[in-house]
C-alpha cells in the first residue's frame, strides 16, 4: 500500500469518527437549545392562561392552531406536578400524529382544579435541526473531499524528491557506472535521506572500485613471481640429465605454471573489461580472426576427425582486437573441446550474427556456466571462458545466447 | 651479439643472463633506470631487453633517450602489464617487439634473435644454419639447395629451434609458441610430437643431420652437430 493511501485511509477514518462524535454533540446541543426555546413559548402560554384566569376567574377560550393546542381538564384535589414532556399529538388540519412538546400545569378556577396541557408542535424545530444537520454534513463532506484532493496534490509534490531518489536507487548499478545525483529539497528528512544515499553510493562505489583495483593489482603483481618461476624452470631444464621421474615432475610443474598464468591472465582481463580499461577500438575483421583461430586448432579438429562446415561473409566490428580474439577463441575452443570423435562443427558468419554449433554429449546450464569458476563436469578449463565471453559481449552490446537441441549445442552472437 | 638486460627483478634477470650468456653472446645487466641510462649512453647493444616498470623511472624514457641520440639499438620490451597503451607507445617510440610476462626464456631468445637478425642482415634476409638456408621474407626453406616444404607451424618451430640451438626447449614453451597461451598445453603435447616428427623426417630426408633430439620427455633440443 502506498504511503499516501495509508495516510489517507487513517486520515479519513479519524476525520469521520471525529465528525460523527461532534455531529452527535452538535445535534443534541441544537435540539436542546431549540427545545428550551419551545419551553419558553409554553411557559408564556401558561402565564397567559394563568393571568387570564386571575383576571376573569374563568378559563380562557381555547382556539386551536396548527402548531399549538391548549387543553383544560378538570380534576380532583390531587396536586399536579408541573412538568415538560415530549409527546405526540394529533394535528388538526392534516389529522396526523406529530411530535410535540407539552407542558402540564394546573390552575384553580372558582375552586375547581384544572389541568392545563399546552402542546406545541416540534415539526418546525425538527425541520430546522434537519436542515442544520444536512448543511453541516454537506460542509463536512466538501471539506473532506477538498482536503483529500489538496493533500494528494501537496503530498505528491512534497514527496517528489523521495520518488526521484527511489528511481535513482532502482537504476543504480555499479557495473554500469551509474551515478546517484543529489535531489535538492527544503525538507529536513529528505535532505538527510539525500545525504545518506549519496554517502552510501559513494562508499559502495569506492569499495567496489577498490575491490576491482585489488583484483587487477593482485593479478598484476602475481605476474612477476610467475615469470621468475617460469624462467627458473627454463634454466633448470638446461642444467643436467634428468631421470624419468624428475622430468615427469618438471612437466607437471610446467603445466601448472602455464595454468596459473592462464588463470591470472583471464582474471586480469576480466578486471580490465569491468573497469572499462580496454578501449582500443578498431575495425576488427571477424572472418580473419575465426580463420586464424581455426588454424590454431587445426590439429585438434583433425585428431577428432570433426566435420567442419563454415560459411563466412565479411563482417567488421568496431572493437578491441584482443577481446574479439578471446571471445572467438573461447567459443571455438569450447566447440572443439566438448565435441566427440567424428562430430560436427558448423560456423556461420553473416553481417547480422555469428552462429557456432557443435555436436557434443552432455548438457549444461548456460546461466550457471556464466558464473565465475563454474566448471561443467569433465571440463579441463579454468572456468572463466564463458564468463569472459559474456563480459566481452556485454561490453560491446552484443547478444550472446545458447540453445541446445538433442546433441547439438549452439552459441549465437548477434551483432548490433 | 651484445645484449643489455634491464630488469629490476633479480630472479628473472639472472635467469635471462644465464640463458643468453653463452656462445657468441655477451650480456650486460642493469637493475634500475639510472644504471640502464648510464649504460646506453656509453655502449651500443645489438638488443636491449627492457622492463618498463623500473625503480627510479619508466623504461619508455630509455627508448626516448635512444631515439633522441639516434642510437639504433634493437629494443625488446618485457612488461608485466599487458597494456595496449604501453605496447603501442613502446612500439611507436621505436621498440622492435613487446613480450608480456610471464614468458619462456626460449621465446625471449627467439624474439631477440629475430630482432638482431633483422638489424644485421640489411636487405638480404636469409638465415643460414649449416646446410639449412631459410629465406625469412618468403618464409621458405632450402636444404642442400633443394626446396623443402614446411607447413606454417613447422616453419615457425624450425626457426624457434635454431634460435634456441643447444638449449632444451620445453614442451610448454613450444605449445605456447605455436598456439599461444590461451590453450591448455596438455591438449597439445601429442600434436607437438607429430609436428616434430614431421620436421625431423623432412630434415633427414633432405640429407640433414638429425638435429632435433628429445630431451628426457620434457622437451626437445636442437643440437648443432
Amino acid at each position: 500500500m502506498k504511503l499516501l493511501n495509508k495516510y489517507h485511509r487513517i486520515n479519513i477514518a479519524v476525520t469521520v469518527i471525529i465528525m460523527l462524535i461532534t455531529g452527535i454533540i452538535y445535534y443534541y446541543t441544537i435540539s436542546r437549545i431549540l427545545t428550551s426555546q419551545i419551553d419558553k413559548d409554553l411557559i408564556l402560554e401558561e402565564n397567559e392562561v394563568i393571568n387570564y384566569v386571575d383576571l376573569n376567574h374563568r378559563l380562557p377560550e381555547v382556539y386551536e392552531s396548527n402548531h399549538q393546542q391548549i387543553i383544560f381538564a378538570p380534576f380532583g384535589n390531587k396536586k399536579i406536578e408541573r412538568r415538560f414532556l415530549d409527546t405526540v399529538y394529533r394535528e388538526i388540519k392534516a389529522n396526523e400524529l406529530e411530535p410535540g412538546r407539552a407542558l402540564i400545569s394546573s390552575v384553580k378556577v372558582s375552586g375547581q382544579n384544572y389541568r392545563i396541557l399546552v402542546i406545541q408542535s416540534k415539526v418546525q424545530t425538527e425541520y430546522l435541526i434537519q436542515i442544520i444537520f444536512l448543511i453541516t454534513i454537506c460542509v463536512i463532506v466538501i471539506l473532506l473531499v477538498v482536503l483529500m484532493i489538496f493533500n494528494r496534490v501537496i503530498l505528491k509534490s512534497i514527496w517528489q524528491p523521495f520518488y526521484k531518489l527511489l528511481f535513482q536507487l532502482k537504476e543504480f548499478s555499479l557495473a554500469n557506472h551509474t551515478n546517484i545525483e543529489s535531489i535538492p529539497s527544503k525538507i529536513d528528512e529528505f535532505i538527510e535521506l539525500d545525504n545518506a544515499m549519496l554517502t552510501m553510493a559513494y562508499r559502495v562505489k569506492n569499495d567496489y572500485e577498490n575491490l576491482k583495483a585489488f583484483t587487477e593489482n593482485a593479478s598484476h603483481e602475481l605476474m612477476t613471481p610467475i615469470s621468475v618461476i617460469n624462467s627458473k624452470l627454463d634454466t633448470l631444464v638446461q642444467t643436467d640429465e634428468f631421470t624419468d621421474k624428475q622430468s615427469k615432475l618438471l612437466n607437471d610443474l610446467y603445466g601448472t605454471v602455464a595454468r596459473l598464468t592462464r588463470l591470472n591472465k583471464s582474471m586480469l582481463l576480466l578486471a580490465k573489461i569491468e573497469n572499462g580499461l580496454i578501449m582500443d577500438n578498431q575495425e576488427v575483421d571477424i572472418k580473419e580472426i575465426i580463420e586464424e583461430c581455426l588454424y590454431q586448432h587445426e590439429e585438434m579438429i583433425h585428431q577428432l576427425n570433426i566435420n567442419l562446415q563454415t560459411d563466412f561473409q565479411d563482417k567488421r566490428v568496431k572493437a578491441s582486437k584482443l577481446l574479439m580474439e578471446v571471445l572467438l577463441n573461447n567459443l571455438i575452443s569450447n566447440a572443439i573441446r566438448h565435441n566427440y570423435s567424428n562430430g560436427e562443427i558448423k560456423i556461420i558468419l553473416d553481417t547480422k550474427q555469428l552462429t557456432i554449433s557443435n555436436t557434443g554429449n552432455g548438457t549444461f546450464n548456460f546461466d550457471q556456466v556464466l558464473k565465475r569458476f563454474h566448471k561443467s563436469d569433465g571440463s579441463e578449463g579454468i572456468g572463466l571462458g564463458l564468463t569472459l565471453c559474456k563480459q566481452i559481449c556485454d561490453n560491446y552490446g552484443l547478444n550472446l545466447s545458447y540453445s541446445q537441441n538433442n546433441n547439438t549445442h549452439t552459441f549465437n552472437v548477434i551483432f548490433w | 651479439m651484445k645484449i643489455l638486460i634491464v630488469e629490476d627483478e633479480p630472479g628473472l634477470r639472472e635467469s635471462i643472463e644465464a640463458y643468453f650468456n653463452e656462445g657468441d653472446s655477451v650480456c650486460e645487466i642493469a637493475h634500475d633506470f639510472t644504471s640502464a641510462l648510464a649504460k646506453v649512453s656509453v655502449y651500443r647493444y645489438d638488443c636491449i631487453i627492457l622492463d618498463l616498470t623500473l625503480p627510479q623511472g619508466n623504461g619508455l624514457d630509455i627508448i626516448r633517450h635512444l631515439k633522441a641520440n639516434q642510437y639504433n639499438d634493437g629494443v625488446l620490451i618485457i612488461s608485466a602489464k599487458n597494456s595496449l597503451d604501453d605496447r603501442l607507445t613502446g612500439l611507436d617510440l621505436g621498440a622492435d617487439d613487446y613480450l608480456t610476462k610471464p614468458f619462456h626464456l626460449s621465446e625471449l631468445k627467439s624474439r631477440v634473435t629475430a630482432i638482431v637478425r633483422r638489424r644485421s642482415f640489411n636487405g638480404n634476409n636469409t638465415l643460414l644454419f649449416n646446410e639449412i638456408n631459410i629465406d625469412l621474407d618468403a618464409k621458405t626453406v632450402t636444404i642442400n639447395k633443394q626446396f623443402v616444404k614446411f607447413t606454417r607451424k613447422e616453419y615457425s618451430l624450425l626457426l624457434y629451434f635454431i634460435a634456441n640451438k643447444g638449449k632444451v626447449v620445453s614442451k610448454s614453451a613450444i605449445a605456447e609458441h605455436l598456439w599461444g597461451d590461451s590453450i591448455d598445453i596438455a591438449d597439445n603435447f601429442d600434436f607437438i610430437y607429430s609436428h616434430i616428427k614431421n620436421i625431423r623426417k623432412k630434415l633427414v630426408e633432405a640429407g640433414c643431420n638429425d638435429y632435433i633430439q628429445a630431451a628426457y620427455g620434457m622437451g626437445y633440443k636442437f643440437t648443432e652437430t
